[in-house]
Formats: structure tokens, C-alpha cells, sequence
């Protein structure tokens, strides 16, 4: 469910700015890193925490937009690519200069323990995880479907000369999607954060796990991408329970070149005219 | 590209000797390491400079070099840097397939993958790599200090020479050709699949030499090598650099390996400070360093001469007829042609005219290749065009022009020299005349009778019928798709169906 987190603030961020940002990972392990130092200076319960972490990738996600992505919109898109691979590499060695690079542990949402439901074992912090995440992927859902806000931060993403020709600010809009894919990206990170530590180096592979649910999911589509996410979740976790957790990595990598060779268009189609 | 001028080839040619005169061990060794370094970078600006595509597996590529060459030195010495060309460019071709098909951001994954699965092996083969240890003890067979510097150098500078040798003339234009303008690149008869074949692995080839003679300097390869952050530097000392200067790889790879030696006091600052400098450089010095150098020493890049149609047509040798037999395109389930046929002989102007969504811009695109018809033939006296490609249609004589709105800076006139200059014995226009003055539109009446006079056969589609009853020996009208009425401009202009799709409401109104 955090997968869906990651993956769906980066195909906000990618529908937005019209190229891939190569950041998102970054952000979510920034996330993290605030997660961590903000819990130990203050002691806040994680709950707190989140809107805490939210708000501050929000702005982090605000100056992405500003730095590597608005100034470069009349550019090829590979010069998107390319500034916002140097804002990753800003933010991972930012963080191995103020923090180090060893890894760290994210408070944990909830005490640990089980339920028992029906028989089966479900452990407290994977279920407040799937329940927060839920409750975000249906909060950015009714934001995107259900309101003003949400119609015309659509309208940005399908056709930027469109929506500037009916008046709608665009580049506050892109920052404002921006600033809700770095917001997700945050909560992901502090989600994540318990459970698999917070190290600099990771955001390489957050990043590729997302950008590979988009291309499997259908670029640009965002319940795409959410499928996509869940699937890879899937099937990590089982291929890695049969054969380990490189080659299941192996398999999934090996798995993405075959659909991008057979189904350039990704598993479930792409929007026609959306290619960034 | 202008030629490397004095003071490069300068610079070029003294650092390694200052370096194997002056400078201690150590010295030298920085030097080996900004010229394999800058190898890498060089083969990298083939694909991400020229042609503009993230290419992210060259880290990897330089990785397969190093092992390749670990694992052939002991029994192969010396060879071992072929053998090491070799496994990088190998990869980079079979997967090349597939991979340079792609668009932007799948090209980026799709490379990202290959990168990722590479990194796997070197990490978890352990029979084949050692694994996370590593191969060492092979060193000792390959060349080391002076001798490995001289290599490396001697490697670089003939690069470098040939880079700028080879992209001062055609292939630069091309690459920039196919890197800005694709479709432009392909109606000119340019084979973009097989550019980018070449420039991909030739890019592989310059890795894996460059990760041969790391392993050489190194003397221990381990999965590091083919990681992420090999590939970052690489991409990043190339921005900073120039991306496409032929001394940006040279620059970008002096200033990694001596940024942290300056900074060695604050761990793993050099590389913040490096990223800092590259989303600066890709904000306000796109051109990178390198040009930077070059616009501050007051060198300018050769103004571009706008080029005109010249006065005398030379003629051409080649088909006499290209006709059009039940051409049909369906997009979706509009029919955009319904079974058009027609025929355009040498020495003939035939002006296509239509009500908007006619089908009539379609029409050339299907002829020249861009879009394939659904059914029908397309041939040139005997030669079927229908199934192939656009470049190869240009290259048996076809040129194309776009609409004014399809070219971002680009001129009409630039538009219609250049399809003339192909060489191209049909040519299909795409409103040449759109937005043009009066005195333009009679240019273009004399050049379009020039080229006739000359031998050419001409399609053109204008919305300006006086224009084209003026300069056309023949009309062919559509609507919907199909032709309504062929014919003599008069006659066209009299058929009553053509009055009433057409020109129904302007003529009834003068």
C-alpha cells in the first residue's frame, strides 16, 4: 500500500510537470529522514507526525517545481530528466553529509501486536498502513474527480496551452500538484520508514518501483498506477518467498523490458498524445 | 560542430604529457582516471548528447567492460580490452532492438532496467563475479602507471579526433536532424533506426574499453562498478561538461576527479556540490561548461546561412509516374481515405483541395510514408511504396514540406530548400503558401513552374484557390475522403458537387 503512495505521488507529479521526476524517490526518503530527526527532537506520536511530514515534503515538493521542473517547461523533456536526477542526487547526498549514511528507524503509526480476525494474524503497523493509505488514495481520488481543484489540476496535465487558454494559472497549478505528489511521497516515507529503515541511497529504488508501476499501469493513468503498484507488491512478495529477493527483482526488471518490447503501451493502454 | 580549435587540441594533447613529465604517481593516476572517465562520457554523448535520449545503462555498460576484462586478463592479458569492447557493445546491440524503439521516459526505464538487472548479476552470480567481493589478482597482466596512462589518452584524443572529424559534417547535421525534427529527419531519407543502432553501441563499445582500463587502475572490480551512482557521474560530469562540445566529456570528467580532491575534507560533499552544479549548468548553460569556455573566448558558432531554392533546377534522373490506386486510411472508424486513386506524371502540378478534415494532409502523409495506408497501392513506375518506411520512400525520390505550424522556427523557404535539395524527383506540399504575402505567393508560383520546367512532379494543397488554379495543370478535389472531381483547374472549379462542398458558399456569395 505504500508502493501505491509512492507510485501515485509520482504519476501526480509526472502528469503535472509533463516529464518523469526523478526526485520522487528522493522525497519519500527525505520524508523518512524528517520522520526520524522530528521524532526524536520532539517526541511526538507518529499520528502527529504525519501531517507534520506532509506539510513539510508539500513545500519540498513546492521547490522541486520551482527548481528542476517550471523553469525547464519549454525544454525537450530529457532536460527535465536530467535536473531533476541532479535534485535527487542534491537531496540523497544532502542527507549522507547532515545525517550519515547508516540507517535509521521511522517511529512506528501504531504499538505493535496483532489482531485476530476470522483466525488469520494481522499485524497492527501493515493494517495502519493499509488503512492510511486507503484513506489517502480516496481523499486524492474525490480531490481529483470531485472538485474544482481537482478538474482543473486535470486539465493542467491533459493539455498545458489548453487550460492557460481558459484561464487557469498553470504554473500554480503544476505547483500545487507537485506539492500533493510530495506530500504523498513524505507520508510514504514515514509509512515505509518502520518497517524497511531509512537509508540515503534508497530513493533510486523508490523511484524505479513507482516508475515501473506507471509504465506497467499505463502512463499517466492513475488507477493505472495504482494497480501497477500493487501488482509489483504482489509479486515480490511471492516470487521472493520461492526464489529470493534478487531474482525476484531480476524477474520483475527482466518482466519490464519484455512488456515495454511486446506492449510499448504500457499493460493498460496510454491516453493517446500523452507521451512526455 | 566547428573544428576543435587550437587551444583544446592544446589542452588535450599537454595533459598527459605534463602529467607522465611532471607529476608524481599519484598525479598521473588522476589523470588515467579523467581519461577513462572521459571515455565513458564521450560514448555517453553519442546517444544523450546527439541524438537526446536518457540513455541510463552506460554505468552498466562500463561495469560489463570491467568485468569482462577481470575475467579475461589472466588467461588473455593484454587482449582483454577487445574482449572487454566486445561484451559492452554485445549487450547494448541486442538489446538495442527493442530498447531505441521506444519514446522518452520508456527508453529512460527501459535502459534503468537493463541497468538494474546488471547490477543483480554482478551482485548475486557469485560463481561468475565473486559476488559482492569482487574479482582482484588479475592486474598484474595489464598494463599499469605510465604505460596504462599513455593508453588511455592515446585512446582519448583519437576519439576525440575522430568525434569531431566525424560530426563537423553530415552526421552532425543529421544527428541534430533527428534529435529536433524526426519527422523532418525521415521524409530527408535519414534511417534514424540505424543512427541510433550505431550511436548505441559504439556508445556501449566506448564503456566498456573505458571500464576495461578502470578494472586495469583499479585492480579490483566489484558490483560498484555497474551501480547507480557510476551512472550519475557519468551523466553528470557529461551536462557539466557540454553534452555535445567534443571537449565537454574532457572537462566534465577534470572537474569529477578533481572535485574531491579538493573537497576531501567534507566526505561526500564533492558530489552536492557537483549536483548542485549540474541543475545549474542544465538551467542557464544548457551548452555546459565546455561552450561556456568557448562563448567566453569569444568563438561563435558559425551563423546559419539561410538557404534558399536555386535559380536553375539541375535536373533529375529517376520514375516518371506515381500513382495512387484505392488508396484507404481509416482512423478509428472514420474513413480518412475512401479508395483515392489518381496519378501524378513528371513535368505536372496537381493541386489538392478539400473542405478541413477532407483527408487531404492524411493523403500525403500515407504517400510519403509517415502514415500507412489500411489497403491500396502507391507506386513510383514500378517500385510498391506502401510498405515502406519514410525514409526509404524519400530515398527513391520523394520530398515532403509540412504545414507552418508542424516547424518551430523553422522557415517555409528553409522547409521547401531542403525537400528540394534531396534531390527528390515527386514532391508533396503541405500549404507552402499559408500566412505567405502576395509577393511570396508569386515567388512561389515562379519556383513551383521552375521546378516543373525542371522535370519534378508536384502535389500541393493550399487553401488558396486562386493560387492554385494559377499554378496547377490539374485539380483533385476531396471530400470526406473521396475524390469528387479530377480535372482541369476550370473544369474542378465548375463541377457542381465541388461548388457545393466546397467552394459552394464563397462563389455564390461574389
Amino acid at each position: 500500500m505504500a508502493y501505491a503512495l509512492v507510485a501515485l505521488g509520482f504519476v501526480l507529479a509526472l502528469n503535472a510537470a509533463g516529464a518523469v521526476n526523478f526526485a520522487h524517490g528522493d522525497l519519500v526518503v527525505l520524508g523518512g529522514a524528517i520522520a526520524v530527526v522530528a521524532g526524536q527532537s520532539t517526541g511526538l506520536a507518529a499520528p502527529l507526525l504525519l501531517p507534520l511530514v506532509a506539510l513539510a515534503l508539500g513545500c519540498a515538493g513546492i521547490v522541486a517545481a520551482r527548481v528542476a521542473i517550471l523553469p525547464l517547461a519549454a525544454r525537450p523533456p530529457e532536460a527535465t530528466f536530467v535536473a531533476t536526477i541532479a535534485l535527487a542526487a542534491i537531496i540523497e547526498h544532502g542527507l549522507t553529509v547532515t545525517l550519515g549514511a547508516a540507517p535509521r528507524t521511522a517511529p512506528a503509526l501504531v504499538g505493535s501486536g496483532s489482531f485476530d480476525i476470522a483466525g488469520v494474524a494481522l499485524g497492527r503497523q501493515p493494517l495502519a498502513i493499509v488503512v492510511v493509505g486507503g484513506v489517502l488514495v480516496a481523499g486524492v481520488w474525490f480531490l481529483l474527480e470531485r472538485t474544482q481543484v481537482g478538474r482543473r489540476m486535470r486539465a493542467v496535465s491533459s493539455d498545458r496551452h489548453m487550460a492557460r487558454a481558459v484561464g487557469i494559472p498553470v504554473g500554480r497549478y503544476i505547483m500545487l500538484s507537485l506539492a500533493l505528489a510530495g506530500a504523498l511521497a513524505g507520508i510514504a516515507g514515514l509509512l515505509l520508514g518502520h518497517q524497511f529503515l531509512v537509508a540515503p541511497t534508497q530513493g533510486a529504488g523508490h523511484m524505479l518501483k513507482a516508475y515501473i508501476a506507471v509504465a506497467l499501469g499505463g502512463w499517466g493513468s492513475v488507477p493505472g498506477a495504482l494497480l501497477g503498484a500493487l501488482g509489483i507488491g504482489f509479486f515480490e512478495t511471492f516470487v521472493s518467498a520461492g526464489f529470493g529477493d534478487a531474482w525476484a527483482s531480476v524477474a520483475l526488471y527482466v518482466g519490464v523490458l519484455v512488456v515495454l518490447a511486446f506492449r510499448p503501451q504500457g499493460l493498460f493502454g496510454e491516453p493517446a498524445g500523452r507521451r512526455a | 560542430m566547428r573544428p576543435l580549435g587550437a587551444l583544446w587540441l592544446a589542452a588535450l594533447l599537454a595533459l598527459p604529457f605534463f602529467a607522465l613529465a611532471v607529476l608524481p604517481p599519484f598525479g598521473q593516476r588522476m589523470v588515467t582516471l579523467v581519461g577513462i572517465y572521459a571515455l565513458m562520457g564521450l560514448g555517453y554523448q553519442l546517444v544523450f548528447g546527439q541524438l537526446g535520449a536518457l540513455n541510463l545503462a552506460q554505468g552498466a555498460l562500463f561495469g560489463v567492460g570491467a568485468y569482462a576484462a577481470a575475467l579475461a586478463a589472466p588467461a588473455l592479458g593484454v587482449l582483454a580490452l577487445p574482449v572487454a569492447i566486445l561484451a559492452a557493445s554485445l549487450p547494448a546491440a541486442l538489446a538495442a532492438g527493442p530498447v531505441l524503439r521506444l519514446q522518452s521516459h520508456y527508453f529512460a526505464l527501459a535502459t534503468l532496467a537493463l541497468a538494474s538487472i546488471v547490477n543483480l548479476i554482478a551482485v548475486h552470480a557469485e560463481g561468475l563475479t565473486g559476488g559482492a567481493n569482487g574479482i582482484s589478482g588479475f592486474a598484474s597482466v595489464l598494463p599499469r602507471g605510465p604505460v596504462l596512462l599513455a593508453m588511455v589518452w592515446t585512446c582519448l584524443i583519437a576519439t576525440v579526433l575522430i568525434y569531431v572529424h566525424l560530426f563537423r559534417g553530415r552526421l552532425g547535421d543529421e544527428a541534430r536532424l533527428l534529435r529536433e525534427a524526426p519527422l523532418v529527419a525521415a521524409t530527408l531519407g535519414i534511417d534514424g533506426g540505424r543512427w541510433r543502432l550505431a550511436a548505441f553501441v559504439a556508445g556501449g563499445a566506448l564503456a566498456g574499453l573505458a571500464g576495461a582500463f578502470s578494472a586495469a587502475i583499479s585492480g579490483v572490480v566489484s558490483p560498484d562498478v555497474t551501480g547507480f551512482p557510476v551512472m550519475v557521474l557519468c551523466l553528470t560530469s557529461v551536462v557539466v561538461g557540454g553534452s555535445r562540445h567534443p571537449m565537454g566529456a574532457v572537462v566534465g570528467a577534470l572537474l569529477a576527479v578533481c572535485l574531491p580532491e579538493i573537497l576531501r575534507d567534507f566526505q561526500d560533499a564533492w558530489l552536492l556540490v557537483y549536483a548542485v552544479a549540474t541543475l545549474a549548468i542544465v538551467r542557464w548553460a544548457p551548452g555546459g561548461i565546455a561552450e561556456l569556455i568557448d562563448r567566453l573566448r569569444g568563438a561563435r558558432s558559425p551563423a546559419p546561412n539561410n538557404p534558399t531554392v536555386p535559380q536553375l533546377m539541375p535536373a533529375v534522373s529517376g520514375a516518371q509516374r506515381l500513382v495512387l490506386d484505392n488508396v484507404v486510411k481509416r482512423f478509428g472508424g472514420v474513413d480518412a481515405l475512401a479508395g483515392v486513386s489518381f496519378a501524378v506524371g513528371r513535368g505536372e502540378i496537381v493541386g489538392l483541395i478539400g473542405p478541413n478534415g477532407s483527408g487531404k494532409t492524411t493523403l500525403l502523409n500515407v504517400i510519403g510514408g509517415l502514415d500507412r495506408a489500411d489497403s491500396g497501392a502507391i507506386t513510383l513506375d514500378d517500385a510498391h511504396l506502401e510498405c515502406l518506411p519514410p525514409h526509404a520512400i524519400a530515398r527513391k525520390g520523394l520530398g515532403r514540406t509540412f504545414q507552418t505550424l508542424m516547424l518551430e522556427g523553422d522557415t517555409r523557404s528553409a522547409d521547401l530548400a531542403r525537400a528540394v535539395a534531396t534531390g527528390a524527383i515527386f514532391l508533396l506540399l503541405d500549404e507552402p503558401a499559408a500566412g505567405a504575402t502576395d509577393r511570396e505567393r508569386g515567388q512561389l508560383a515562379s519556383l513551383l513552374h521552375r521546378l516543373r520546367d525542371a522535370g519534378r512532379g508536384i502535389v500541393i494543397v493550399d487553401h488558396d484557390i486562386e493560387l492554385l488554379t494559377r499554378v496547377c495543370d490539374r485539380l483533385v478535389c476531396l471530400d470526406r475522403g473521396r475524390v469528387i472531381a479530377i480535372g482541369r483547374p476550370a473544369e474542378v472549379r465548375a463541377d457542381p458537387q465541388v461548388r457545393a462542398s466546397f467552394l459552394g458558399l464563397a462563389e455564390v456569395a461574389a
